[in-house]
This record gives C-alpha cells, structure tokens and sequence, in this order.
C-alpha cells in the first residue's frame, strides 16, 4: 500500500505502481479501500493542517549542490542572446539607465538566479519581472544569469547609465564606510561588505560593488517595512529594520556612488 | 620481556587519554549528536519546514509554564534578533546554525551554547532577574564575526504578554 502512495504518475497515465496489477480489473476493486484510506488520510491530514498556522516560506530556494550546479552552469553567449529581452530596463552592459532599476553587471550568478526562482513564484513581487520570470525556462534562466555574471563593473562611459551617481556628503559618507566596514556591534549590525563584498560573499548574496543608489534605497525600506520578505532566514529583514531612516539614505548614497568598487577604508571612501 | 617498552607504551596511552580528559568541554552535546546522527536538521532547507519555519522562531509559552525559544544562527545574525522571556521561567533553549559553527555566549558568563549546522543544540535556562542580557558569538564564524551579537530582553514574569498558541513573543518586528 505504501509502495502504491510512492508512486509517480506517468504521462498520460494512471497513479499505478504495478501495470500488471492495473490491467486486471479484480485488483481494481482491491485498489477501492485503499483508495478510500488515501482519501481519508489526506483529508484529515488538511484538518490538522487547518488547525496550525501555515508555515511562512521566504522562498523555495535552496542552496543545495544541485541547485548551484544548476545555476552555475549556464551558456553565457546564449544568455548574450536572450538577455536582449533585458537591454531595455537594464542597460546593454548590464547598467540601468534608471536609478530605481537595478544594475545587474557582474552580479554573482546565484544571486540574481535565485531572485529569478523568486519571481518566477512570486515570493518576490514584482510587476514587470514576475511574468518576465515565469516565460523563463531553467536553462534560458542559467544562461541569462551567466551571461550578467561575466559582465565587466568598469563600463563604457559613454553608454546610457546613471552609475556611479553623485558622490555623497562626506559626513554622511563616514557613516555609510563605517557601516559598510565595522557594521555597529553595539547594536549587533554586521558590516555590509562581509556579505556583498568585495570583502567577501555568503552564498546567494548580490554584489553591491556597482548597485544603484535608489534601488539599494527602495529594497532596504521594502526589507525593513517586510514588503520585501524572500531573504531566506530573516537577514536583511532584521538589518534593515535595525538601521536608521537616516543611514539607509547614506548607505544607497555611498552605494550609489560607486563607493563601494573598493572596499571601505581604503583611498576610495574617503 | 622488554619492560622498558611497555612501560613507554603504557604511558602513551595515557598521555593520550589525557588529551580528551583536558579538553572535556569541547567534546560537547551537539558535536556528539551530530557525529551519531541524531538531531538532525538540514541547515539548507530551516526555512521551507520543519520547528525552524521563520514564522516559529522566537518565545513560545508552554502549557507548564516554562518558554521554549527557537533561534537560528548565521552569518553574521542571530535570528530573531531579541528574545522577550519572563525572568525565573525555565527556557528550553533550541538553536541551529544555517551555515557555519557559531556559540552563543551571554555576555559576564562563561556559559556558551556551541551551534553546528545539521543538529539541534539545546539548553536550559533560567533567568533570575529582568534586564537586557546581551549575547555574542564565541566562535569565529568569518569576516562579520565581531558584529554578531543580539539579546534577551528578560521581563517579569507578570509583565510577560500571555502568548495565544502559535503567536511568538518577540521584541522586535517578526
């Protein structure tokens, strides 16, 4: 019986584990019971269900080894080809003409996969990308995102872009590189650029070496008022929360502009 | 008979018997469990099911009482960030870590509760007076290491909100 739950249904055919059983009709009627167990065990496997809240699920992604693999074994010129759909929001070189878009040149593969996967089943809402996502098949997916991985940070300064933006107010510039190095221990904030780089990167986490301003602005608000919840584990949530009105502003300026190419306290921030 | 060799060898045994003896504290719950395979979690998926579902993480009211917090550690956060707990309740203790090796220390002690992902470290605890206990992390866990740190805001036991079934006292937004 249990053998008969397992089963996979094949295309075009019935939930039977056993064709030869299925062929005869006296095993047919032998099936009825079990069929009725099945149905009873479901239905009262919603009851208990209905009883509990339901689980709240960030996202379906993870980081197994098969989905890394998945995700990191696109074709990049193909991805070339079909990221021509992208040119129009996201730039030609992978920068975005727009603040509010985000720029997606040299971003990690997994992490602009994942926000992909996100889209694709709306765990990320978005009204432009979610159909764009869902029209995506896994591999046109892979290619894509390895196409914008292999994308230079440097681009051509002639092209339509609005990175790196204007530089920020050196006061408030300090308090972004303080946060972006040392985060505040004494509120337990850790420092940006262990998880975004260049410092160094968690596994999923998108690079903000080349991000635009409005667009790190617009994700940190939506993260700390949790219109934005598919960070797997509470992350960004918790941080964004825990920052300042006041430093995000400083942290989407320094972002923005193209402080963070290098890391925090180094020529480059001050 | 060659006195002289066994005499060596028995004195290495116990050398080597004396090495685990003084790092005692290492050889600690989780690793045990995780080494025979019980407790086991998969750190990859906390998120999709199971007791680590981020919707059950934080303070939850048992019927004898006592409070049984459900917490996460990762780089660089423990999640949630604040814990709201009575003071002199017992608190069952559940922690997990998603990625690396991390201990949650609560500061002026020297107690520790070591996390491995893949087992269930568990604790009990009791605290005997309101205030904010501040925790960090012990064991380096890698570039944010120094930055992770989170608290329990330990109430009394009065002021503690009567928590319905399935709501988590927590004292930040969750």
């Amino acid at each position: 019986m249990i053998s008969s739950l397992l089963c996979v249904p094949e295309k075009g055919g019935p939930v039977f584990c056993n064709k030869r059983r299925a062929s005869s009709g006296r095993s047919i009627a032998r099936g009825i019971p079990i069929m009725l167990t099945v149905m009873v065990a479901a239905g009262s496997l919603i009851l208990v269900a209905s009883d509990a809240a339901p689980d709240r699920i960030p996202s379906f992604v993870t980081w197994s080894a098969e989905n890394i693999a998945a995700a990191s074994s696109g074709d990049a010129f193909r991805g070339s080809l079909l990221a021509k759909r992208c040119d129009h929001c996201h730039g030609a070189e992978g920068f975005s003409p727009v603040a509010s878009t985000p720029n997606l040149a040299g971003m990690n593969m997994l992490s602009i996969w994942k926000q992909l996967e996100d889209f694709r089943s709306h765990k990320r809402r978005s009204r432009p990308m979610e159909p764009i996502a869902e029209s995506l098949t896994p591999r046109d997916v892979a290619d894509v995102v390895s196409y914008y991985a292999e994308l230079p940070v440097f681009p051509d300064p002639q092209d339509n872009r609005v990175f790196p933006g204007m530089q920020p107010e050196a006061g408030r510039a300090a308090v972004a590189a303080r946060l972006v190095t040392f985060g505040d221990g004494e509120r337990g904030i850790p420092p940006c650029q262990s998880c975004h780089g260049p410092v160094a990167y968690r596994v999923g986490v998108p690079s903000l070496m080349a991000q635009n301003g409005d667009y790190v602005l617009n994700q940190l608000e939506m993260f700390a008022s949790r219109s934005r919840s598919n960070d797997i584990n509470l992350p960004m949530r918790t941080i964004a929360a825990l920052l300042s009105e006041d430093e995000r502003h400083a942290l989407a300026e320094y972002y923005g502009a193209g402080l963070g190419l290098q890391p925090a306290g180094s020529s480059g921030s001050k | 008979m060659n006195w002289r060799k066994i005499r060596i060898f028995v004195f290495t045994l116990l050398a080597l018997c004396l090495i685990p003896a003084t790092r005692y504290y290492q050889i600690d719950e989780p690793l045990l469990k995780l080494l025979r395979g019980s407790n086991h979690v998969d750190p990859l998926s906390l998120h999709l099911s199971g007791e680590f579902v981020e919707n059950n993480l934080g303070t939850e009211q048992d019927a004898d009482g006592s409070v049984t917090v459900r917490m996460i550690a990762q780089q660089y956060l423990f999640v949630p960030h604040c814990i709201l707990v009575p003071a002199g309740v017992p608190v069952h203790l559940k922690i997990t870590s998603a990625d690396a090796v991390h201990s949650l220390t609560l500061n002026g002690t020297n107690y520790a509760v070591k996390t491995l992902p893949g087992t269930i470290s568990l604790a009990e605890l009791q605290f005997p007076h309101a205030g904010d206990y501040k925790t960090v992390c012990r064991e380096f866990c890698g570039a944010g290491h120094y930055a992770m740190r989170s608290e329990f805001k330990v109430v009394p036991r009065d002021q503690f909100p009567a928590l319905r079934a399935g709501e988590r006292g927590a004292c930040v937004l969750q």
